[in-house]
C-alpha cells in the first residue's frame, strides 16, 4: 500500500514540476479519449498547436481567448485566497456584460469613445459586483454554502440574458436570432494588435493582475484574506472582521468577473449574444488552480489555456472534433493537480500491507 | 369546486411533477450518504451527465430501456471513483475535484455525445397501476400509475432510511462523518466506508441521469441535465441530510419543473427564460432557509464534511 511521511519544506523544483506533469497527464488522458473516437491523437493535438501558434493571426486569437480568462482568473484568486468557493464567475461575466451592453446600446450615440468604453467599464464592474455581492452577503451573515449559490446564480444570471436575448434587446432585423444589434464604434474596445481582434481589455487583464498581486502581497487587507482563508475562527479572535472582509473581496472578484463581460461583448463580438461562453468561467477556475493562486502567474497560464481554446475551435472546425475534448483534457489537468496536491506535503512510498 | 377538467389538469401536473423530481431524487439521495460518510461530492451534474449518456446509449443499442437505466448507473458509479480516490486516497481539495469531475463530464459527453445529438429511444418505460391506489383522486395517477424506476425510488428512500437510522452500518456511517477518528478507534475501517458510499453517491447520480433520458425524455442532447446535479448538492442541505426530507425537495423541484412546462405548452405570455429560471430561484430561497434552520437548531450535518482523514500520525 501507498505510505505518506510528512514533508517540512516544498521545493521549487517539485512546486514546478507539478503543474506541468499535471498538463502533460491531461493531454495523454486527451489523447486516449480521441483515440476511443478513431481520431489520431497525434493530428488532433498537430491542429491544435497550429490553431494556437501557427502563424501571427493564430496567436493573435490565442490572446483573444486568454483575455477574458486573466480578469476571470485574477478575480477568483482572491476569492480563493479567502476560501470562499466563487464559482459564480461565468454569471458575474454575464451580468458585467448586460450592464455595460445598456449603455452600448441604449447610451447617446455620438458619446465620445473613451468617455463611452469608460462608463461601459463601469458599469461591468458594477454588474459584476452586485452579483457576486449576493452569495458573499449570503455567505457572510447567514453563512450559505457558496458553491450553491453561486452555481445557482449562474443559472438565473444566464436565463435574465435569454430573456433580454429573445425579449427587449432583440435587434429587429436580426432574423430572429437571439442577438442585439452590433454596437457603435465608440462602444467598441480598441485593437492593440492591427488585423486582429486582440484589443485593450489584455491591457486591463494584466494591470489587474498586478494590482491583485499587490492587494494580496502587501497590504492589510490581502492579509487578512489570507488569515481568513486559513482559519476563519482564527481571524475572527485576531479581531479581523470576516463579513466585512469576505464582502469586499467578493466585490472585487465579481468586478473583475463583470469586467471581463465587458471586454469579451466591447473587445471582441460587438453585441450582446446569449452565447457568451460559458465555458471561461470554470477554465478560469482551472487556470487560477495551475497558479497556485498568483495573479501574476495566472497571466502565463491563461495564455496557455488560450491557446488550448483557440486550438479547440481550430479541430472543430476543421477535423470535426467536439469541443467538449478540451473540457476532457482541463479536467484531467485539473484531476492530477489536486491528486498531486499530496506531493508537497508528503514524502510517497510503497510499502508491503502491514498485518 | 373543482371542475373535472381542472381535477385532471392538476392530475397530470402532479403526474409529470413526480417523474421529474425523480430524476433528481435518486442523486440526492446518494450525495446524503456520501456527505453523511464526509465525502462531499459537488460533480453530481458531471456524474449525471455521463449516467443520463452511457445510459441513453446503451438504451437505444440494446433496445431495451432497463439495461440502460443498469450502465448509466454503473457509469455514474465509476465515474465517482475518481473523485474517491482524490479526496479519500490523496487527500486532495474535494470542492476542486468535484468541479473536475462536472467539467469531466460535460467534456466526455459532449465528445462522444455529438454522434447521438438528436437520438429518440423506440421503446419506452411501461406504467404499471398499482391496484387501488392508483384510483386515489388526484394524487394516485402521479404516485402510483407510474413505471419501476419510480416505485424502486420510493424503496430506495425507505431502505436508506432505515438503513441510516437503525442499523450498524448507518451507526458507522455517521460516526466516520462525525468524527473519523473515533470512528477508527471503533474499528471502523474509514477509508472503505468513504469509497463505499462514494461510490454509491455516484452510482444513484448515474441513476438520476439515466432516468432522465430513458423515463423523462427519451433523447440526447449536450448538457440536457441543465443543473439538476447543483440542484440535488442543494437539495442535501434542504433535507438536512435525511432521505425521507429528499422525497419533498425533490417533488417541490419536479412541481416547478412540470409548471413551468405545462405553462409553455399552453403558450403563455411569460416569457421561456423567466420560467425556466424559477426552480433555481426557488432552490436558492429554499437552501437559505434551509441554513439559517440547520444552524440555529444544530441538526444533520456532518461534522466533519470535506475534511480528508489520515490515520498517519499528525
Amino acid at each position: 500500500m501507498l505510505r505518506f511521511e510528512k514533508r517540512e519544506n516544498v521545493s521549487l523544483k517539485l512546486k514546478i514540476l507539478v503543474p506541468i506533469i499535471s498538463v502533460l497527464a491531461g493531454l495523454i488522458i486527451g489523447a486516449i479519449a480521441i483515440l476511443f473516437a478513431k481520431i489520431n491523437p497525434l493530428i488532433a493535438y498537430k491542429s491544435i498547436i497550429i490553431g494556437a501558434f501557427g502563424s501571427k493571426y493564430t496567436f493573435t486569437e490565442t490572446l483573444v481567448f486568454a483575455t477574458p480568462l486573466i480578469l476571470l482568473s485574477v478575480g477568483l484568486i482572491l476569492a480563493f485566497k479567502m476560501n470562499f468557493w466563487n464559482i459564480g464567475a461565468y454569471g458575474q461575466f454575464i451580468i458585467g456584460a448586460i450592464f455595460s451592453s445598456y449603455f452600448a446600446l441604449f447610451g447617446p450615440p455620438n458619446l465620445p469613445r473613451f468617455l463611452m468604453l469608460t462608463i461601459m467599464a463601469l458599469a461591468g464592474l458594477a454588474g459584476g459586483a452586485i452579483w457576486a455581492l449576493i452569495p458573499a452577503v449570503l455567505k457572510a451573515y447567514w453563512a450559505v454554502n457558496e458553491v450553491i449559490s453561486t452555481l445557482l446564480l449562474n443559472y438565473v444570471a444566464l436565463n435574465i440574458l435569454k430573456y433580454f436575448m429573445y425579449g427587449p434587446w432583440r435587434d429587429p432585423i436580426g432574423h430572429g436570432f437571439p442577438l442585439s444589434k452590433t454596437f457603435a464604434l465608440n462602444a467598441q474596445l480598441p485593437k492593440i494588435i492591427p488585423n486582429s481582434r486582440t484589443n485593450l481589455g489584455l491591457v486591463f487583464g494584466i494591470i489587474a493582475a498586478f494590482i491583485v498581486l499587490f492587494i494580496i502581497k502587501k497590504t492589510k487587507f490581502g492579509y487578512r484574506i489570507s488569515v481568513i482563508g486559513g482559519n476563519p475562527n482564527a481571524a475572527r479572535y485576531a479581531g479581523i472582521n470576516v463579513a466585512r472582509n469576505i464582502i469586499i473581496a467578493m466585490l472585487i472578484s465579481g468586478a473583475l468577473a463583470g469586467l471581463a463581460g465587458m471586454v469579451q461583448i466591447s473587445g471582441v463580438i460587438h453585441l450582446l449574444q446569449i452565447d457568451i461562453n460559458p465555458y471561461y468561467g470554470y477554465t478560469a477556475i482551472i487556470v487560477a488552480w495551475l497558479s497556485y493562486l498568483n495573479p501574476v502567474v495566472a497571466i502565463f497560464v491563461s495564455i496557455l489555456f488560450g491557446a488550448l481554446t483557440a486550438g479547440g475551435f481550430q479541430i472543430q472546425m476543421t477535423m470535426q472534433v467536439p469541443f467538449g475534448i478540451i473540457s476532457v483534457i482541463e479536467s484531467a489537468i485539473l484531476f492530477v493537480l489536486i491528486g498531486s496536491g499530496i506531493l508537497m506535503h508528503y514524502r510517497i512510498s510503497f510499502v508491503k500491507r502491514r498485518a | 369546486m373543482v371542475t373535472p377538467s381542472a381535477h385532471i389538469i392538476l392530475a397530470n401536473l402532479l403526474f409529470a411533477a413526480v417523474r421529474s423530481g425523480t430524476i433528481i431524487l435518486y442523486p440526492t439521495i446518494g450525495e446524503i450518504f456520501a456527505e453523511r460518510a464526509g465525502i462531499m461530492n459537488v460533480g453530481i451534474e458531471g456524474m449525471m451527465l455521463i449516467g443520463a449518456f452511457f445510459g441513453f446509449v446503451v438504451a437505444y443499442l440494446t433496445k431495451n430501456p432497463y439495461l440502460g437505466f443498469i450502465a448509466g448507473t454503473l457509469a455514474g458509479g465509476l465515474a465517482s471513483l475518481i473523485h474517491a480516490f482524490i479526496s479519500i486516497t490523496l487527500q486532495g481539495n474535494q470542492v476542486v475535484s468535484g468541479l473536475a469531475l462536472t467539467i469531466f463530464g460535460g467534456g466526455i459527453t459532449n465528445f462522444y455525445g455529438q454522434h447521438f445529438a438528436n437520438y429518440q429511444l423506440k421503446t419506452s418505460l411501461k406504467y404499471f397501476a398499482i391496484p387501488w391506489l392508483s384510483k386515489i383522486p388526484i394524487i394516485g395517477k402521479a404516485l402510483f400509475n407510474q413505471d419501476v424506476l419510480v416505485y424502486l425510488s420510493y424503496i430506495l428512500v425507505i431502505v436508506m432510511w432505515l438503513i441510516l437510522y437503525k442499523t450498524k452500518v448507518g451507526i458507522h456511517l455517521r460516526a466516520v462523518g462525525d468524527n473519523a477518528q473515533a470512528a477508527n478507534a471503533m474499528g471502523v475501517n474509514v477509508y472503505a466506508t468513504r469509497y463505499f458510499w462514494t461510490f454509491f453517491g455516484g452510482l444513484l447520480a448515474g441513476a438520476g441521469g439515466a432516468y432522465l433520458t430513458i423515463g423523462y425524455a427519451p433523447f440526447w442532447l449536450d448538457a440536457m441535465t441543465a443543473g439538476r446535479g447543483w440542484i440535488a448538492v442543494a437539495l442535501v442541505i434542504f433535507a438536512m441530510w435525511d432521505p425521507l426530507n429528499a422525497i419533498i425537495g425533490a417533488y417541490l423541484f419536479g412541481s416547478l419543473d412540470a409548471l413551468q412546462f405545462q405553462l409553455q405548452a399552453a403558450g403563455t405570455t411569460i416569457p421561456t427564460s423567466l420560467l425556466t429560471m424559477q426552480p433555481y430561484l426557488l432552490t436558492l430561497i429554499v437552501i437559505i432557509l434551509a441554513t439559517v434552520i440547520v444552524r440555529v437548531r444544530h441538526i444533520g450535518v456532518p461534522k466533519e464534511l470535506g475534511i480528508p482523514f489520515s490515520n498517519e500520525e499528525k
